[in-house]
C-alpha cells in the first residue's frame, strides 16, 4: 500500500485512540466521584439525618435536619426573588427589546454575571446587605442566591421564548390582543417546559452552592426560621465538617453531600427531560 | 383566452357568472405608499372592498399583496423600521391614525395566517379567550358563544365531542377553521386571509373555500392567494398586483375572462410568476 | 355546513373599547415590569463593582499599587502586613495548569462525541458529561480533599519527583516532598471541573460547520482527524477559543473546589506539589473572622479577581458572539 496513505492511517487511528482515551477519563472521573459519594454516604444516611440537628463538637449523634430545613428555605426564598426578575427582564429582552442597542447592553452583561466567580456574589451581598444590617443573616444569604439565580433564568426564558414562532404572536394579535396579554397568555404558554426547565436548572446551580452563602448567612449549630439571623445550611455545614477533627461530622458531611448531589442531579435530569419533551413537539 | 386553466365550480358565487351590484364601501384605500427601510414595497395603491363581497389579491411572490393585507389590521407595527403613507378608511375610521387602538382595530378587522396558529390550549378555550378579551359573560352564555363559533367555523359536529383536547391536536385542516371560528368569535366586521389554504389538502381546501364564500354574508372578507382557481372560485372582485403596483382591480369574472392589461393576461395563462 | 346568520349581534365597537381600555393600565405596567427588571441586571453590575470598591478602599489606600507584589501575608501584625502576590500567583498556576490538562481533553471529547462516537452513545455520553458540570463544586472539593489528594500524594507525586530529581528546571517543579494539599492537586480538581464546559461549548461550535464542508472533505478522501484538523478547527477557532477562556474564567474563580485542598499557604514556592493558595480560597477561608483592614485587603483580591474574570468572561463572550454571527450568515 501508499507509504503516504498508511502514515495517514496510523495517525487516524491515533488520534481516534485519544479520543476515545478522553470520553473514558471524563466518564471514569464522574464514575468515581458518584461511587464515592454513594458510599460514604450510604453509610450514614439513615432517618436521624432528617429529624436531628447538627451535633455540638464530639457528640456522635445528631444530623442534618436544621440545615436541610435552612437550605430548603434560602434556596426558595432566593429562587423567589430571582426567578420573577429573571422571567421578567428575560421576556424584556426577548418580546420587547428585540431591536434595542439596550438589549445587546444587557445580554452582555448578563452572560458575564452568568459565570461570574460566585465568591464575588457573596462579597457584593456582604457588602450591600450584611454590612449596612449589621449581622449574617439567612434573608443575606437568599439574596445572594437570587443574584446567581437572575442570570440563569434570564438566559433561558430569552432563548425559550425566541423559540415561539412569531406566527403565534401574530394571529394573537391579530385577535386585537394587548401585548401584554399575547406574552402572558400565548408566549409564555407556548414556551412553558422550557421557562420551567430554566427555573429547575437555576434551582439546581444554587442548591448547592457554597460560596456565596460562608460569609452572607453563615451558619450555625441550631435550629431556627428567623430570616433576620444566621441560619444553618447544607453546604457550609459540609464545608465546616469536612475540615473538623471529628469522624462524625465527616460522616455528616458526606451524607449530606449525597443528598446535595441527589437533589442537584435529579433537578437537572427533570429539566432535561422537560426540555427534551419541548423539542420533541 | 379561450384556455383559461380556471374553471368555476358549481357551488361558486353567482358573482362569477355574472357581477354582483356594486356593494357600498367597506374599506377604502386612497394613494397608500408602503415602504420598508429604504426599499418602496407598495407604490400608490386605491381600491376599495366592498362590504360583503369577497376580493382576492393575486400576483407573484414579492409583488406586495400580503403586505397591503397586513396593512388593514397595521400588523406591521409589530416590527421596526416601517412606515405608510396615504390614506386608509374603515367606515369612517382611519386606519393609518397613530393614535388609532390597534387591538380595538384588529378587533374590528380579523385575521387568518398562512400557517394555522392555534394556540396552545384546549379547542374551547382557543375560542372562549378571544370572547373573554371583551365581554363577561356566564358560562352557559360563553359555552353558547363557542358553539356558535364552531358552527361558524363549520368544525361544530367535528370537534364538539372533544371540546377539551389540545387545539394542536387537531389535522391541519381542522386547526385552520378553528382559527377561522376563533376569528368569528370576537365578532370582526372585516376578515383578511393571507394565503389560508397553502398548507392544507385539497379536501380541507375545498372546505376552507366553502366557508369562506359563507362567511361573506356576513363580513367583508379580503383573501390574498397564490392558486388562481382559488380566486376565481370564492371571489367577487380581483386585484392583481405586480412588483408593488396594483395593475388591474375589476371583477373576478373580468379579471379571468378578458383583462384589460398584457401583464394580468400573462400572469393568470401561467406565462410568468 | 351551515354559517349562523346571527353572528354579528349585539355587541358593538363600543363595548370593546371600553373592555380594552381597561387592559392599558395592565399592559403599560407589565411593560415596564419587565424594563425595570432587565435594567436591574445592570444593577446588579453597578452593585458589585461599587461594592468591591468601597470595601476595598481603606486597603487600597494603605497599601497603594505595591499590594500587588507584596509576597509577605501577615494579617495579625500590627499594622497588617498584606500583599496579593501569593494568591495572585496561585490563582494563575493553577488555572493554567488545570487549562493545559482539561483543552486537550475537553476538545478530545468533543471531537469523540460529534465525529466518532456511534450515535446510540451520544446522548448517554453527552449527558454525562453535562451532569459532571452540574454537580455542585464543593463536592468536588470534598472529593479532592478525602480521595484524590491522598491518592496523588502516595503515587503521582513520589512518581514524578523521582522521575525529575536533579533535572534542572523541572526539577524544581516537580519537588517533593509529596502532599495531600497542592497547587498541583488543585489544578487536577479545577480541570474536572471546568472539562465539561469546554466539551460543551466545543460540542455546540463543532455543529455550526456546515455539513457540506465536512463532506467535501471526506469526499476528496480525508480521514477523520484530517476532516477535524483542517475543516472543523480552523472553521470553529474562534469559538472554541470562546469556550476555553469561558472555562478559564470558571477556573479563576472557583472557590469550593480548591479551597480543602490547596494548603491555604501564601509562601510562593517553585514547585508545584507545594501548598499554596488561590484568591478565592484566601477569601473563602479568611474573610468570616476578618475585620479593618485584612478584611478591606480581601475584599480588594476579591476586586482583582474580579476585574480579571470581568476581562476574560468579555473577551470569551465576544469570541463567541463572533462565530453566532458567522453562523448566522
Amino acid at each position: 500500500m501508499n507509504p503516504i496513505y498508511v502514515r495517514r492511517r496510523r495517525k487516524d487511528i491515533i488520534v481516534r485512540g485519544l479520543c476515545i482515551g478522553a470520553a473514558a477519563f471524563g466518564v471514569t472521573w464522574l464514575a468515581l466521584i458518584l461511587m464515592t459519594l454513594l458510599y460514604n454516604g450510604l453509610a450514614g444516611l439513615n432517618l436521624e439525618i432528617f429529624v436531628a440537628d447538627t451535633p455540638p463538637p464530639g457528640s456522635t449523634e445528631g444530623g442534618l435536619r436544621n440545615a436541610i430545613v435552612g437550605s430548603i428555605i434560602m434556596t426558595v426564598i432566593g429562587v423567589g426573588i430571582g426567578a420573577p426578575l429573571g422571567l421578567f427582564a428575560g421576556t424584556y429582552l426577548a418580546e420587547y427589546g428585540r431591536n434595542d442597542r439596550l438589549t445587546s447592553v444587557i445580554r452582555f452583561i448578563n452572560d458575564i454575571l452568568l459565570s461570574a466567580p460566585s465568591i464575588i456574589i457573596g462579597l457584593f451581598i456582604y457588602g450591600a446587605v450584611v454590612v449596612p444590617m449589621r449581622g449574617f443573616s439567612a434573608i443575606a444569604g437568599a439574596l445572594a442566591l437570587a443574584v446567581i439565580v437572575i442570570p440563569v433564568v434570564l438566559r433561558t426564558t430569552e432563548d425559550m421564548l425566541l423559540l415561539v414562532p412569531n406566527a403565534l404572536r401574530e394571529a394573537a394579535s391579530a385577535l386585537g390582543l394587548p401585548r401584554s396579554l399575547v406574552i402572558k397568555r400565548i408566549a409564555y404558554r407556548a414556551a412553558r417546559s422550557g421557562l420551567i426547565t430554566g427555573v429547575l436548572l437555576a434551582t439546581a446551580r444554587v442548591a448547592g452552592e457554597t460560596a456565596p452563602l460562608l460569609f452572607t448567612a453563615l451558619s450555625n449549630q441550631f435550629f431556627s426560621l428567623g430570616l433576620n439571623k444566621t441560619m444553618a445550611n447544607l453546604p457550609v455545614t459540609i464545608n465546616n465538617f469536612v475540615q473538623s477533627p471529628y469522624a462524625y461530622w465527616k460522616q455528616l458531611a458526606w451524607s449530606g453531600a449525597l443528598l446535595i448531589t441527589i437533589t442537584v442531579l435529579a433537578l437537572n435530569i427533570g429539566a432535561r427531560i422537560l426540555g427534551a419533551e419541548r423539542t420533541a413537539k | 383566452m379561450t384556455d383559461l386553466s380556471v374553471s368555476v365550480s358549481s357551488n361558486a358565487h353567482l358573482a362569477s357568472q355574472q357581477p354582483l351590484p356594486e356593494a357600498p364601501a367597506k374599506v377604502t384605500v386612497r394613494n397608500l405608499n408602503f415602504y420598508y427601510g429604504e426599499h418602496h414595497a407598495l407604490k400608490n395603491i386605491n381600491l376599495t372592498l366592498g362590504a360583503n363581497r369577497v376580493t382576492a389579491f393575486i400576483g407573484p411572490s414579492g409583488c406586495g399583496k400580503s403586505t397591503l393585507l397586513r396593512i388593514f389590521n397595521r400588523m406591521y407595527d409589530l416590527y421596526p423600521g416601517q412606515r405608510v403613507t396615504g390614506q386608509l378608511m374603515l367606515d369612517q375610521t382611519n386606519i393609518l391614525d397613530p393614535k388609532l387602538d390597534l387591538n380595538l382595530l384588529r378587533a374590528r378587522v380579523g385575521m387568518v395566517f398562512q400557517k394555522p396558529t392555534p394556540f396552545p390550549m384546549t379547542i374551547y378555550e382557543n375560542i372562549a379567550f378571544g370572547i373573554r378579551l371583551y365581554e363577561k359573560i356566564s358560562k352557559s352564555e360563553m359555552d353558547d358563544r363557542v358553539e356558535k363559533a364552531l358552527r361558524g367555523g363549520a368544525l361544530w359536529n367535528e370537534v364538539k365531542d372533544k371540546l377539551n383536547a389540545s387545539g394542536l391536536s387537531l389535522s391541519g385542516g381542522q386547526q385552520q377553521r378553528l382559527c377561522i371560528a376563533r376569528t368569528v368569535a370576537v365578532r370582526p366586521e372585516v376578515i383578511l386571509f393571507d394565503e389560508p389554504c397553502s398548507a392544507l389538502d385539497p379536501i380541507s381546501t375545498a372546505k376552507v373555500e366553502e366557508l369562506i364564500q359563507e362567511l361573506s354574508e356576513n363580513y367583508t372578507i379580503a383573501i390574498v392567494t397564490h392558486n388562481m382557481q382559488q380566486a376565481a372560485r370564492v371571489s367577487d372582485k380581483t386585484a392583481f398586483m405586480y412588483l408593488g403596483e396594483l395593475i388591474e382591480f375589476d371583477d373576478t369574472s373580468k379579471i379571468f375572462t378578458s383583462p384589460s392589461d398584457r401583464r394580468t393576461q400573462d400572469y393568470i395563462t401561467g406565462r410568468f410568476g | 355546513m351551515a354559517v349562523e346568520s346571527n353572528v354579528i349581534d349585539a355587541a358593538g365597537p363600543y363595548d370593546r373599547a371600553k373592555a380594552l381600555s381597561a387592559f392599558k393600565l395592565g399592559d403599560l405596567t407589565f411593560y415596564w415590569i419587565t424594563r425595570l427588571s432587565a435594567i436591574s441586571v445592570l444593577l446588579i453590575l453597578g452593585g458589585i463593582i461599587i461594592s468591591l470598591i468601597v470595601g476595598a478602599f481603606p486597603a487600597m489606600k494603605e497599601y497603594g499599587i505595591s499590594f500587588l507584589w507584596t509576597q509577605r501575608w501577615a494579617p495579625s501584625a500590627d499594622p497588617p502586613v498584606l500583599g496579593a502576590l501569593g494568591p495572585m500567583y496561585g490563582t494563575l498556576v493553577t488555572s493554567f495548569i488545570a487549562m493545559l490538562i482539561a483543552i486537550p481533553v475537553g476538545l478530545g471529547i468533543a471531537i469523540f462525541l460529534t465525529e466518532l462516537c456511534p450515535q446510540w452513545l451520544r446522548r448517554p455520553i453527552g449527558m454525562a458529561v453535562e451532569l459532571l458540570a452540574g454537580i455542585p463544586s464543593i463536592i468536588y472539593g470534598m472529593w479532592g480533599f478525602f480521595v484524590l489528594g491522598p491518592f496523588l500524594a502516595n503515587t503521582f507525586q513520589p512518581f514524578m519527583i523521582k522521575i525529575f530529581d536533579g533535572v534542572p528546571v523541572l526539577g524544581a517543579i516537580f519537588a517533593g516532598p509529596p502532599s495531600y494539599l497542592s497547587l498541583f492537586n488543585a489544578a487536577l480538581i479545577l480541570a474536572i471541573m471546568v472539562l465539561p464546559f469546554i466539551t460543551s461549548i466545543s460540542v455546540d461550535v463543532f455543529k455550526t460547520v456546515p455539513p457540506v464542508l465536512k463532506e467535501a472533505a471526506y469526499g476528496v478522501g480525508c480521514t477523520t482527524w484530517e476532516v477535524v484538523r483542517s475543516v472543523v478547527i480552523p472553521y470553529t477557532r474562534v469559538g472554541i477559543i470562546g469556550g476555553v477562556m469561558l472555562a478559564l474564567g470558571r477556573a479563576l474563580g472557583e472557590t469550593m473546589a480548591v479551597t480543602f485542598i490547596i494548603g491555604n499557604s501564601f509562601r510562593i514556592s517553585s514547585s508545584i506539589f507545594a501548598p499554596g493558595t488561590t484568591i478565592s480560597a484566601a477569601i473563602a477561608s479568611e474573610f468570616a473572622e476578618s475585620d479593618g483592614l485584612h478584611q478591606s485587603g480581601l475584599i480588594l483580591l476579591g476586586l482583582l479577581l474580579f476585574v480579571l474574570t470581568f476581562f476574560v468572561l468579555a473577551a470569551a463572550r465576544l469570541m463567541l458572539l463572533r462565530l453566532e454571527k458567522k453562523a448566522g450568515k
